[in-house]
């Protein structure tokens, strides 16, 4: 019997085909931009977050008390070198790095700036966060007092591979003291902080600079999947202050929890008009054939088949659209996580606000499951009324109504 | 045509409540939108020309893309004076800026430091209402510095404690020398807070032996929107090819494109919304004309054009649209002005973003006619886009095959 009532659905459906394809157009659309907005956006805080744990805080980073307020290298850890040691034997931690930086003054013959000189092992960073692919021009080569320049810091100063900068600060003992730089590299790493003002330099070099302990620094930075780690390091180092990403980053914290807001609130309007679109084509369809549901009844057939049909109908529209959806929606992720959305015309401002020129989206199993959820209730929820109108009806009236 | 079309409305009520509501929801989505995006951006450039930067601004060639001392201004006097005669120049005032390193007994940090007029610098920017402790500078300031508080707090200073400069003079030669802190300011731009110090240009020309020289000549405006006109006035007026005359439309060149990426995802989030609302709209018609054809059919027989039909629909999505934005428009105006007036206030939201040049916590709306009526204007296109489907529909019956449809 319901083979014969799937048989029916099919056929009526496609009755009226303008109509269903209408809808099925309606759904296939809506659903595709929407897949494609949310992959885009998430693939721009996803991005984002990535690259700020790569280049800077990872998922976990110590700090001596103060630091973060003073920004002073009074204040950095003593002994790191045997704390990072320590943290690496930790279960579950994947990279530790030792950070020295200071803050100054930049000067070119020509131009001078605001920056802070990042000393880093090279070695270490490369597995830390894959340093490297931050480069835009030029080589990472820290070798004679080699150094790889912020992209927005590079553009203030009006530097490029080769030129050379001089670095004023003041060392642990007060003084101030100036060191030579040659410019090898220009890198760009999207964390605004870091593009706007680092100057990297091999860590060893800056600690002769500033005359501090090799085995200090100023940051301990620890990337681990480990969910735990903050607190547990927080409650071991109680003398220094541990703080977790998105402790750090309270501003990506709740850039994650607007782009939730925001894709839920873009979710239910786009279910909202289209569960009214489905709405609409099932209820004319059902009053379309009112006289035909009034014979079959009035010959005996149960109101069951008949529900079961309108919503067998309804369910296989709803399906057509999501599959068309999911088809243009994941041809348009793909293409969005492969080749991105070029706005090279407004690469000057995406980078000032830590983008790249070209952004990429991303691709969640989420996006289809709760799609497919949505549109299937919608689907079910549409012909409720329609349903309603068939069960109060008396076959004999409708049969003798006039069509 | 226009009476049969409001009869269809009045008959066809499902569809008609239907088109309403939802050209309502978009008129009402799209004012209130772009009025809040246009609003934001707006309120974010004036208070960055509030702030610091000037409408226009006067430079030597090569000063901003080379920069170095052969690249300043030599003759700032010659150049003030010509602009007195131009009209719409509310004030205009010179300024050397240089980067130098400030010490404090303990603490050094690097900062820019600009010379000033104090007096002219009252009405081109917000710098001395941005007081927080001490004063603003005077012509006989001698010594004094007028400091950001982040930077103050860098250097861990207290009001009257003495800093140390040192930096280059206008001559490639050292500067150095000795400020008193006389006073300390807080504009809410993070980075200028922490990196902005001023000297009165009278003792700073002497130190940095830069009289008459000038980084570039700021000027006001007395109309923002006439800040084009005043412009060419002024290249006109200075007629030197050493020298380039910008708008803050290119002085803040980035901060405008990043107000049109803004804008680019805005539109694009919309843009959803939108298209989802069109589909509705012109499946409803769809519908109201599929269930029509045989009705169609006969008036084709008895003459109907297909002009006529084409008309009829029209009709019917024109009233419909504009009984939506009757209740919409006033509605979203009424918003729109409300929130101009009162912006929304989000507490921290310029801590959170100070990265990003945020420096209130207000939003305010963008109360602008013309913006309203172009909103206005690409939902009924929108709308009419949505009968072109229904029209050839309707069309591709024949007369008599359409009046015995069944």
């Amino acid at each position: 019997m319901y083979k014969l009532i799937l048989k029916m659905a099919w056929k009526n459906l496609f009755l009226r085909p303008a109509r269903t394809l209408l809808v099925i157009t309606m759904i296939a659309v809506s659903m595709s931009m929407m897949l494609a907005i949310q992959g885009l956006y998430d693939g721009m805080v996803k991005n984002m977050i990535d690259k700020n744990k790569r280049s800077d805080s990872g998922d976990v980073s110590l700090y001596a008390k103060d630091y973060r307020v003073e920004k002073d290298i009074k204040y950095r850890i003593k002994d790191a070198e045997k704390i990072k040691e320590n943290i690496e034997k930790i279960e579950g931690v994947e990279a530790v790095v030792l950070r020295l930086r200071a803050e100054g003054l930049a000067s070119t013959a020509r131009k001078s700036s605001f920056s802070s000189v990042h000393g880093i092992d090279l070695k270490e960073e490369e597995h830390f966060g894959a340093f490297s692919e931050f480069l835009k021009e030029g080589e990472i080569n820290f070798k004679k007092r080699g150094a790889a320049i912020g992209i927005e810091l590079a553009k203030t100063l009006k530097v490029r591979i080769g030129s050379k900068l001089i670095f004023s600060a003041q060392e642990s003992s007060g003084e101030i003291n100036s060191i030579a730089l040659k410019v090898r590299g220009i890198v760009q790493t999207t964390n605004i902080g870091l593009d706007s003002n680092a100057i990297f330099i091999d860590i060893k070099t800056l600690h002769e600079f500033l005359g501090t302990d090799a085995a200090d620094a100023t940051q301990i930075a620890i990337m681990s999947e480990e969910i735990n780690l903050a607190k547990l390091l927080k409650a071991k180092y109680s003398n220094l202050e541990v703080k977790s990403f998105l402790e750090l980053q309270p501003m990506i914290k709740q850039m994650q929890e607007m782009m939730v807001i925001f894709n839920s609130i873009t979710f239910f309007i786009v279910m909202s008009v289209v569960f009214i679109g489905i709405f609409g084509v099932v209820y004319v369809s059902i009053l379309d054939r009112i006289r035909e549901f009034g014979i079959v009844l009035g010959i005996g057939m149960q109101y069951k088949y008949i529900r079961a049909q309108i919503f067998l109908e309804s369910i296989i529209v709803g399906l057509l659209g999501y599959l068309s959806g999911a088809l243009l929606g994941a041809v348009l992720l793909i293409y969005l996580r492969d080749y991105g959305l070029d706005l090279s015309s407004f690469s000057d401002a995406l980078e000032m606000w830590g983008y790249e020129a070209i952004i990429t989206g991303t691709i969640k199993v989420s996006y289809f499951t709760t799609t497919f959820g949505a549109i299937i209730a919608a689907s079910v929820l549409s012909v409720l009324i329609p349903l309603r109108k068939i069960k109060k009806l008396n076959p004999i009236e409708v049969i003798k109504a006039e069509k | 045509m226009f009476s049969f079309a409001l009869k269809n409305i009045l008959f066809y009520k499902g569809r008609s409540i239907t088109t309403f509501i939802l050209t309502f929801i978009s008129a009402m989505l799209f004012i209130v939108f772009v009025s809040w995006q246009d609003g934001s951006h707006n309120s974010m450039l004036e208070n960055s020309l509030k702030i610091y930067t000037g409408a226009i601004e006067i430079y030597h060639k090569d000063y901003r893309d080379i920069g170095g001392n052969e690249y300043l201004i030599r003759d700032a006097k010659t150049i003030t004076d010509k602009l007195s005669s131009i009209k719409g120049i509310e004030a205009f005032s010179s300024r050397y800026e240089t980067y130098g390193l400030l010490s404090s007994k303990e603490h050094s940090a690097a900062s820019m430091i600009a010379g000033v007029e104090p007096q002219k610098e009252k009405l081109l920017s917000s710098i001395a209402l941005a007081l927080k402790e001490g004063e603003f500078l005077n012509e006989n300031s001698g010594n004094c510095l007028y400091m950001g508080t982040e930077l103050v707090k860098k250097l861990k200073l207290s009001m009257g404690d003495e800093v140390a400069f040192v930096g280059g003079a206008s001559d490639d030669s050292f500067a150095a020398d000795i400020f008193k802190l006389c006073g300390t300011f807080k504009t809410g731009s993070f980075e200028f807070d922490s990196s902005a110090s001023f000297v009165s240009r009278s003792y700073f020309d002497e130190l940095m032996y830069a009289k008459n020289m000038a980084s570039y000549i700021t000027i006001k405006v007395e109309n923002l929107d006439d800040v084009d006109r005043v412009n060419s006035e002024i290249i006109k007026v200075l007629d030197d090819e050493n020298l380039e005359s910008l708008t803050w439309k290119t002085l803040m060149k980035t901060m405008v494109e990043a107000m049109e990426v803004d804008n680019v995802f805005g539109y694009i989030s919309l843009s959803l919304f939108l298209v989802v609302i069109f589909f509705v709209i012109m499946i409803y018609g769809f519908i109201n004309v599929s269930s029509r054809i045989k009705e169609f059919g006969v008036l084709k027989c008895i003459g109907l054009s297909k002009q006529n039909i084409f008309s009829l629909l029209f009709y019917e999505i024109f009233i419909l649209s504009s009984a939506a934005f009757i209740i919409a428009v006033p509605l979203a105006t009424y918003i729109c002005y409300y929130y101009s007036i009162n912006p929304i206030v989000i507490e921290g939201i310029a801590e959170m973003y100070k990265d990003y040049g945020i420096v209130s916590d207000e939003i305010p709306f963008d109360f602008n006619m013309f913006t309203i009526f172009w909103n206005i204007g690409v939902i009924y296109i929108l709308n009419f886009l949505s009968i072109l489907y229904p029209y050839f529909f309707i069309n591709s019956f024949e007369p008599i095959e359409a009046s015995r449809h069944v």
